[in-house]
């Protein structure tokens, strides 16, 4: 077998773990058209703030691919897929074959198409030239356009070293597919507080300077300003796959089945290119985050070897970690009312508690958790997500995980009510006990 | 492995891990005084039960973690922390299914068992008096009839 592996960041790598845990002997090429190995993305803004240097942003030693067998072509661009001759082109000319390929290609970081955007000092933060050049940049002020979560770090970053930031955003709240307004006030007040201006429900609509960027024009001011970053999102990089004649779905991700293969048969996606059932909005969607790249590489990886592994479905989850001092952790859908896909009768539920520093919000979908949001007290995130995960009924437990006591062996009586979905062997192992 | 029938919720575990896990001095009278505070890493939850990291064989914490913090013993099979390049971003708590990683701001690392992996025996079981916690082989303990 010859595995050809398109993309060198999360879905990639993981997906190289698990073909070579099951198949020990074929051979993998793994093709980046990123000059720099096993770097960690979403720590970016940690390297813009000087608080990781460039080894300390791997999340993979050196000698990975080595250990793994595994053939790195960094820099090189693939730019053609024969889906019915089964091989590549490389920018170089080269051409190679394979049986399975995965596309784990990743997203693109937008780029809003203001007047001047072109000039010098404004970047995206996507890609290790991006945070070198934002690094490298000269000057005491800048501005932040979108405040998701790249955004926010980015900002927080800049004003770790000293530069005076404005965090720019055209929706009403920070964070806005992350956290509700309740949340996002919370969040907001901590970035304020760091020494950063907010503004938001604010457009940007030009850039100002000759080369080089002197400030944006909003449609309330102008803001002067040395640099720029750009922040409005990502979007999956198909050009390959649209090329290729692979079907691409609504969203403008690259459409898998649960097997996570493609429409082309021993083809398959994983990542932030690949548009996947999410089980907290019951459709098609872009989970560009981290740890949905990194299990759907998993799954892709193990199918690719010729077992079956079905993939539950992804569902969103962000921490902001450190940044603004106290722990936030979002998942899912946080706003009953953004789920377009609800039939007349789905019935929702959101719980709120709210105290000086903690906030927690539960939504409900016919009494399964569809999302969460938790804001100070976090350490039992992964309780509510694995029940997202799940989907098990919970409508009779409110009171239990909405409390500040809600610990694993108090959803055992759940658990085993559902025990079918709770087959791994470190719940059965709990649920035996006999508790 | 944990008994449920011999566990009467004393504590006795959390008070050791944190004492001789977690804090400087070692001893507890001084610990309790200790700042940041010594957290322990087992948890006394529930009916009671002592639950600490299950070390998963598909450990969601590893998947997570953006930059190889979450590590997984090749020898042992224990998953840990590398606490010195930890960057507290709260993605393996996000995660965890049991809920045993505790996003430390003021030491700014997930702090979790490590099954005392550097000391051979864990202290937890050592100083349970009831025998409720102890070290039993994955296997066996799933064979168990309870």
């Amino acid at each position: 077998m010859r595995y050809i592996i398109v993309g060198g960041s999360a879905a990639a790598i993981s997906a190289v773990e698990s073909i070579r845990s099951l198949d020990h002997e074929s051979s993998i090429d793994l093709f980046s058209d990123e000059e720099t190995p096993l770097f960690s993305r979403v720590l970016l803004p940690y390297y813009v703030a000087e608080e990781l240097s460039k080894p300390l942003l791997n999340f993979r030693t050196a000698d990975f691919f080595e250990e793994n067998k595994v053939t790195p072509h960094m820099g090189v661009k693939v730019t053609n897929l024969n889906v019915a001759g089964k091989t590549i082109e490389t920018a170089d000319g080269k051409a190679h074959a394979f049986d399975k390929l995965l596309l784990a290609t990743g997203g693109k970081a937008i780029v809003p198409p203001i007047p001047g955007v072109d000039k010098e000092g404004i970047s995206t933060l996507k890609t290790m030239v991006d945070a070198e050049r934002i690094y490298n940049m000269k000057g005491t002020r800048a501005v932040v356009i979108g405040a998701g979560s790249i955004g926010v770090e980015a900002c927080i970053s800049l004003t770790r070293r000293g530069i005076k930031a404005t965090l720019l955003e055209q929706l009403g709240q920070v964070m806005p597919t992350v956290f509700d307004a309740e949340a996002a006030g919370i969040v907001r007040k901590r970035i304020e507080d760091l020494g950063i201006t907010v503004l938001t429900g604010e457009k940007a609509l030009k850039f100002t300077g000759d080369k080089h960027v002197t400030g944006v024009v909003t449609d309330n001011r102008e803001l002067p300003c040395d640099m720029v970053v750009l922040s409005v999102g990502v979007r999956p990089q198909t050009e390959l796959a649209v090329q290729a004649g692979i079907e691409i779905g609504d969203l403008k991700g690259v459409r898998v089945d649960e097997f996570m293969m493609t429409s082309a048969p021993d083809i398959y996606a994983a990542g932030d290119v690949a548009e996947t059932h999410d089980i907290a909005r019951n459709s098609p969607f872009l989970n560009a985050i981290w740890p949905c790249a990194f299990e759907q590489g998993h799954f892709a990886g193990v199918n690719m070897t010729g077992k079956k592994l079905r993939y539950p479905g992804s569902y969103r989850r962000n921490s902001i970690g450190n940044f603004i001092g106290i722990p936030a952790i979002s998942i899912g859908v946080t706003h009953a009312e953004s789920c377009v896909m609800a039939s007349a009768e789905d019935e929702f539920r959101e719980i709120r508690v709210r105290t000086k520093d903690t906030y927690k919000k539960l939504v409900l979908r016919n009494g399964k958790v569809i999302g969460a949001i938790l804001i100070g007290q976090t350490q039992k995130a992964g309780l509510l997500s694995i029940l997202l995960k799940k989907q098990v009924y919970v409508a009779d437990s409110i009171p239990l995980l909405m409390s500040d006591r809600l610990n694993f062996i108090d959803l055992l009586p759940i658990l085993r009510r559902n025990a079918d979905q709770f087959s791994e062997p470190e719940y059965k192992e709990l649920m035996d006990t006999g508790l | 492995m944990v008994d449920k029938e011999k566990c009467t919720g004393c504590h006795q575990c959390e008070l050791w891990c944190g004492t001789e896990i977690a804090s400087i001095s070692k001893e507890l009278a001084k610990a309790i005084n200790e700042e940041p505070q010594p957290v322990p890493r087992v948890y006394v939850e529930g009916k009671p039960f002592a639950l600490q990291c299950r070390h998963c064989e598909e450990a969601p914490c590893l998947d997570a973690c953006p930059n190889g913090t979450m590590r997984r013993d090749p020898e042992t099979g224990l998953v840990y922390v590398n606490e010195p390049t930890c960057i507290a971003c709260w993605m393996c708590v996000m995660v965890c299914p049991f809920g045993i990683i505790n996003p430390s701001s003021s030491m700014k690392v997930a702090i979790k068992c490590d099954r005392c992996r550097n000391m051979g025996y864990p202290i937890c079981a050592e100083v349970c008096p009831t025998g409720a916690l102890s070290l039993v082989e994955r296997k066996d303990y799933r064979k168990k009839k309870f």
